[in-house]
C-alpha cells in the first residue's frame, strides 16, 4: 500500500463519518510533507533543519454554510474531533443559497513530472553539498561577499475524497535554492538575490545561484538618486511576472462576484494593450503549479485569462462557478480559495535587448513588487532593484525612487513584450515595456 | 510534556550535544468570517508537535514532528544531531549560546473571556452586528463587507539542557473589518484591525463605531480623494505610519542576527548618534494585553523593555541567546518561534517611538508644502541597504501650515538613516494600534507598533501626478 493509499483511506473514512453526522456535502484532504532545509549565513552554513509533518483538513457543508477544520498529524482522536467540529461549525454557519455543489468526479491522468525519485532520495548531505557549492562559487567571484539564504527540498504525498465520489491520490517533489549577496565597498552597498527551483533536480542549476546573486550585487553598487518625471518603464522578467501574476490573481471570481476587485465588470472588456496575452496552464509537464485536478478535485484545463488585452476568463472554484452558472476553471484550493497556476504570457517579436535599446529615458526594473491595490488598482511601489536607462543603456542603479500609477494605465501603456523570456518549470517570464509612467525621485 | 522534554535533553547531552532545547506545542484556534450578511465560513485548527534543537560543535541542527509520541520525539533528537554533524565542515561562523541562569516557571496568561466561554453563535452574532453597522454607515455605496475574527490558545513547554523549564499558556485574538465602497467609477476600501494578547474580550471591548463604521467611512472618504503627487516632500507621519517606520525601517535592522551577519545598516553603529536627538525607540514585550506581548520568549528568556535608540543614539539590539553570546551582550528575550516546527530567531514585539514635546498643530504650522500620511497599512525593508517602504491608506496635502485636500492611498520610500536624522519634530501624542503578523525567514510573529506624530524632511512620495 502506498503512502497516498493510506491517506486516501483516512479521507474516505472521514467523509463517511461527516456524512453520518449530518454534513450534506463534504470533502477531506490528507497528506504528508518531509522537508530538509540548510540555511546559510555570513557565507557559511548556519544550521540544518528537517521536518516530518502530516495533516488532515475537513470541509463540511450544511445548507451551503461551510465548516472547515484542519489538524496536524494523523492521530485518530484528532481526526475524529476535526470531523465532528467541521460538521458542527457547518450547522452553525448561516445558510448560503449561492452554494450549489462540490465537484463531481472527473478522472484524468496526472500531469507528467510531479515527482522526482532523485529529489525523494536526497538526504541532508546532498543538500549541504549544494549549499557548499554555492558558497564556494560565490566567494570565488568576490572573496569578501556576504552570502545568506537557504537550500531546501520537500517530498509530499496526499489524497482527496469527497461525498460526490472524488477520489484522488497525489505526490510531488520540490527543491529550491535562494541566495542573497551583499558587497560592501567604501560605504556603498550592493545587494541582490537569486533563486532557482523545480520539481525535478535535472531541471535546476542549484549550484549556480550564488554566482548569479554575486554578479547582481556587483551591478547594484553605486546607486544614485534621480529626479522625478514621466519615464518609460521596462520590467525585467521577475518584475514583469510579479505584475502579471497580481493582475491574473485579481481575476479571482469570488472577489469579482463580491464586488471588491478592480476587475469588477471587466470580463470581456479591454484591460490592457493588445500586446498582452496571458495563458494559465496547469498541465505543463514538470510545471511548478501543475496538476490534473485542483484542490477540490475539479479537472483542470488550460485557459486564456487575458487575450490580446481583453479579460477573457475569470478564475473559478466550485462555489463561484455554481453561483455564476459558469464553467468551473479548476482554480479552487481545498480551503475554499482561488489561485492561479502556471502563467505563460505570449511572447512578442523582438528581444528584451532590442526593446530596451529603444528607450531614451527610462527605468529598468530588474525585480520588484508592483502590486495594485485590490480595490482601486492604484500602484505606489518602490524601485528596489532598478536602473536609470538613457539612450538604450543602463546608466546606474537608482535609490529612493518610486512608481505611481493605476494598473489600467500601466497595462494600457504596455507597448512591447519580449520574444525571449526567463523560463522556470511551467512558467515563462518575458520582459515588458510600458510608456509614460510617473516616477518619483529624491533628487 | 515536561518529562518527555527533560528526557530528550538528557539524551541530547549523552549523545554529544553541547546544548539542546525542546519545545512542545498544543494549539487550538477558531476563525469566523462574515461577509455580505452571512456567517457562512467558520473554521478551526488543532495543532500539536515537538521541535528539538541541538548545538553540536560548530553548528545547529533542528528537527520537528507533528506528534508528541516518545518514539517520534526521540527520532527528532537523533535527526537533529545528525543534521548538525552533517554541516560541521562548512561552518564559517561557529554557533554559540549565551550562558544564562535557568528559569523554572509556570506562566498561565488567562484571558478575561476564554475563547470557549463564548459560543459560536454568540461570536458570529457579534460579527454580524459589526458588519450591519458598517453597511448602515456607508449605505448603498458599500458594495462588499467582510468582518473576520480569530482566536487561538497555545499551550507550550520549553526545556533546555541549562535547566530551564517553562510551561506556558497564552491566548491571542484578532478581528478585522474590511469595507469596499463604490461610486460607480472607482472602488476604494477601508480596513480596521484590532488584536490583543487575550481572548474573546476583544469582541466585548470593540465597539462598531470605532471599528466597522470607521472602516466604512474611510472607504467612502477615499472615493472623493484625488491621487497623491510624486516627488520629495516634507511629510508628517500619523502614529500608525510612525509605527511602520520604527518597525520596518529600524526594528528589522536592529534584529541582532541581521547585524551579526553583516546584513544590517546598523552594523558597527552601536553607541553612535544615528537619529535626531528627539528620537527614542523601544521594543517592549511586557505591555499588558498588547498583541506582541509575552512573559518568556521561545528560549525561556524573560521579556523586557528593550531600548534601541535613546535621544538619537543607538543603544541596543534585539538578541537571542546566540546573538547575545556573539556580541557579548545580555539576552533581551527577543527570540521567537512561530510554532514547534520553527527555530527561534530574533524578532520584534511591540515597537514604538516615545513621544516628544511638539503639539500636532505646531508641527503642521511649520510645513509650507507637504503631505500628511495617515492609516498605516503595510511596509517592508531591505535591511542590507536600509531602504524601506511604508504604505499609507490615505493622506492629505499640507499647504501653508494647514491640512488641505484629501489624497488616495500612497507609499513613501527612503533610507532608514536619512529618515531618522531628518525627523525634525516628534509629537507629544502617542498611539499604538497596529497589531499584525510580522514576517521573517518564513515565520510569522504577532507584533504591534506605534508612536507619536512625527515630521520628517525629504521623503519620496510615490504618487501618480506631478507636484
Amino acid at each position: 500500500m502506498t503512502a497516498g493509499d493510506v491517506y486516501f483511506g483516512i479521507c474516505e473514512r472521514s467523509v463517511t463519518k461527516a456524512r453520518a453526522l449530518g454534513a450534506e456535502w463534504c470533502d477531506v484532504a490528507a497528506g504528508s510533507a518531509r522537508d530538509i532545509e540548510v540555511s546559510i549565513e555570513k557565507s557559511g552554513i548556519k544550521a540544518a533543519d528537517a521536518g516530518q509533518g502530516e495533516s488532515v483538513s475537513v470541509r463540511a457543508f450544511v445548507r451551503g454554510g461551510m465548516g472547515y477544520m484542519s489538524a496536524s498529524g494523523t492521530d485518530p482522536r484528532d481526526i475524529d474531533e476535526a470531523v465532528q467540529r467541521a460538521v458542527a461549525l457547518a450547522k452553525e454557519a448561516t445558510a448560503d443559497p449561492d452554494f450549489v455543489a462540490l465537484p463531481q468526479p472527473d478522472p484524468a491522468e496526472e500531469v507528467e513530472g510531479r515527482f522526482d525519485d532523485a529529489i525523494a532520495g536526497m538526504g541532508v548531505a546532498d543538500v549541504v553539498r549544494i549549499a557548499a557549492a554555492n558558497l564556494e562559487a560565490g566567494r570565488a567571484i568576490e572573496p569578501d561577499v556576504l552570502l545568506s539564504g537557504h537550500v531546501g527540498l520537500v517530498v509530499g504525498h496526499g489524497a482527496l475524497a469527497s461525498s460526490t465520489g472524488v477520489a484522488l491520490v497525489t505526490e510531488g517533489t520540490h527543491i529550491d535554492a535562494s541566495i542573497e549577496a551583499v558587497l560592501k565597498r567604501n560605504g556603498d552597498v550592493g545587494y541582490f538575490y537569486e533563486f532557482d527551483f523545480g520539481r525535478f533536480l535535472a531541471d535546476c542549476t542549484l549550484e549556480k545561484v550564488a554566482e548569479s546573486a554575486v554578479r547582481g550585487a556587483r551591478r547594484f553598487l553605486g546607486a544614485k538618486r534621480i529626479a522625478s518625471g514621466r519615464r518609460t518603464l521596462v520590467l525585467g522578467p521577475l518584475a514583469a511576472y510579479g505584475l502579471v501574476g497580481a493582475v491574473v490573481a485579481a481575476a479571482n471570481a469570488e472577489s469579482i462576484q463580491r464586488g471588491r476587485s478592480y476587475l469588477c465588470g471587466k470580463l470581456g472588456e479591454r484591460i490592457a494593450s493588445p500586446c498582452l496575452t496571458v495563458v494559465d496552464d496547469p498541465l505543463v509537464p514538470r510545471g511548478m503549479r501543475s496538476g490534473a485536478h485542483d484542490g477540490e478535485g475539479t479537472r483542470r484545463r488550460r485557459i486564456t485569462v487575458i487575450d490580446r488585452g481583453t479579460l477573457a476568463s475569470l478564475l473559478h472554484n466550485s462555489y463561484t462557478a455554481g453561483k455564476a452558472g459558469a464553467r468551473n476553471t479548476g482554480h479552487g484550493t481545498h480551503s475554499g480559495g482561488i489561485s492561479p497556476t502556471n502563467l505563460q504570457p505570449a511572447l512578442g517579436s523582438r528581444s528584451a535587448d532590442e526593446i530596451l535599446r529603444e528607450v531614451q529615458d527610462g527605468i529598468y526594473l530588474e525585480s520588484g513588487d508592483i502590486r495594485p491595490d485590490s480595490a482601486s488598482g492604484d500602484i505606489s511601489a518602490s524601485i528596489d532593484f532598478g536602473f536609470l536607462v538613457r539612450k538604450g543603456e543602463l546608466v546606474h542603479p537608482v535609490e529612493s525612487a518610486m512608481i505611481g500609477a493605476n494598473v489600467f494605465d500601466l497595462l494600457g501603456n504596455l507597448d512591447a513584450v519580449s520574444s525571449d523570456a526567463r523560463i522556470e518549470p511551467g512558467l515563462a517570464m518575458p520582459t515588458l515595456r510600458i510608456r509614460d509612467v510617473q516616477v518619483a525621485g529624491a533628487e | 510534556m515536561e518529562d518527555l522534554a527533560r528526557h530528550l535533553c538528557e539524551l541530547a547531552r549523552k549523545r554529544g550535544a553541547d546544548f539542546a532545547d525542546v519545545r512542545t506545542l498544543h494549539r487550538r484556534a477558531s476563525g469566523f468570517l462574515v461577509q455580505d450578511g452571512r456567517a457562512d465560513k467558520l473554521s478551526g485548527a488543532l495543532d500539536r508537535g515537538i521541535g528539538v534543537r541541538v548545538l553540536v560543535g560548530r553548528c545547529w541542527g533542528f528537527a520537528s514532528a507533528d506528534s508528541l509520541a516518545p518514539r517520534r520525539a526521540e527520532q527528532c533528537l537523533d535527526d537533529a544531531l545528525a543534521l548538525a554533524r552533517a554541516s560541521q565542515d562548512f561552518v564559517s561562523d561557529p554557533a554559540m549560546i549565551a550562558r544564562v541562569e535557568p528559569v523554572v516557571a509556570v506562566d498561565i496568561a488567562e484571558p478575561e473571556i476564554h475563547p470557549a466561554a463564548m459560543t459560536v453563535k454568540e461570536k458570529a452574532a457579534r460579527l454580524m452586528e459589526y458588519e450591519r453597522a458598517g453597511r448602515a454607515a456607508g449605505g448603498d455605496r458599500i458594495v462588499n463587507s467582510v468582518v473576520s475574527y480569530s482566536d487561538g490558545l497555545r499551550e507550550e513547554v520549553l526545556v533546555n539542557t541549562a535547566g530551564t523549564c517553562i510551561r506556558s499558556t497564552a491566548c491571542r485574538a484578532v478581528c478585522t473589518a474590511f469595507m469596499v465602497a463604490s461610486d460607480g467609477r472607482v472602488l476604494q476600501r477601508g480596513v480596521e484591525n484590532r488584536g490583543i494578547a487575550g481572548g474573546a474580550e476583544l469582541l466585548a471591548r470593540t465597539e462598531p463605531e470605532e471599528f466597522s463604521v470607521r472602516a466604512a467611512k474611510k472607504a467612502l472618504a477615499l472615493l472623493e480623494a484625488g491621487p497623491a503627487p510624486a516627488g520629495r516632500f516634507t511629510v508628517i507621519f500619523h502614529p500608525s505610519i510612525t509605527g511602520l517606520l520604527v518597525h520596518e525601517a529600524l526594528g528589522h535592522n536592529a534584529e541582532a542576527d541581521h547585524v551579526w551577519a553583516g546584513q544590517s545598516i546598523l552594523e558597527g553603529r552601536l553607541g553612535h548618534q544615528i537619529a535626531a536627538p528627539a528620537v527614542s525607540i523601544y521594543d517592549d514585550s511586557t505591555l499588558p494585553g498588547e498583541f506582541g506581548s509575552f512573559a518568556y520568549d521561545s528560549e525561556g528568556t524573560p521579556g523586557r523593555r528593550r531600548p534601541i535608540i535613546e535621544n538619537g543614539r543607538l543603544v541596543g539590539l534585539l538578541h537571542s541567546l546566540e546573538t547575545a553570546a556573539k556580541f557579548g551582550a545580555e539576552p533581551t528575550g527577543s527570540a521567537r518561534a512561530e510554532s514547534y516546527d520553527c527555530r527561534p530567531i530574533p524578532r520584534m514585539t511591540n515597537t514604538f517611538m516615545a513621544p516628544g514635546d511638539v503639539p500636532f498643530e505646531e508641527m503642521i504650522r511649520g510645513v509650507e508644502r507637504g503631505i500628511y500620511l495617515e492609516e498605516g497599512h503595510w511596509g517592508y525593508v531591505m535591511v542590507e541597504k536600509g531602504q524601506f517602504i511604508c504604505h499609507a491608506g490615505l493622506a492629505h496635502r499640507i499647504e501653508h501650515g494647514r491640512i488641505g485636500e484629501m489624497l488616495r492611498d500612497v507609499s513613501i520610500s527612503s533610507l532608514t538613516l536619512d529618515t531618522l536624522k531628518n525627523a525634525d519634530a516628534v509629537g507629544s501624542d502617542f498611539e499604538m494600534k497596529m497589531p499584525g503578523m510580522c514576517g521573517k525567514d518564513g515565520q510569522s510573529a504577532p507584533t504591534d507598533c506605534g508612536g507619536p506624530h512625527v515630521r520628517v524632511r525629504d521623503v519620496v512620495v510615490g504618487g501618480q501626478r506631478d507636484r
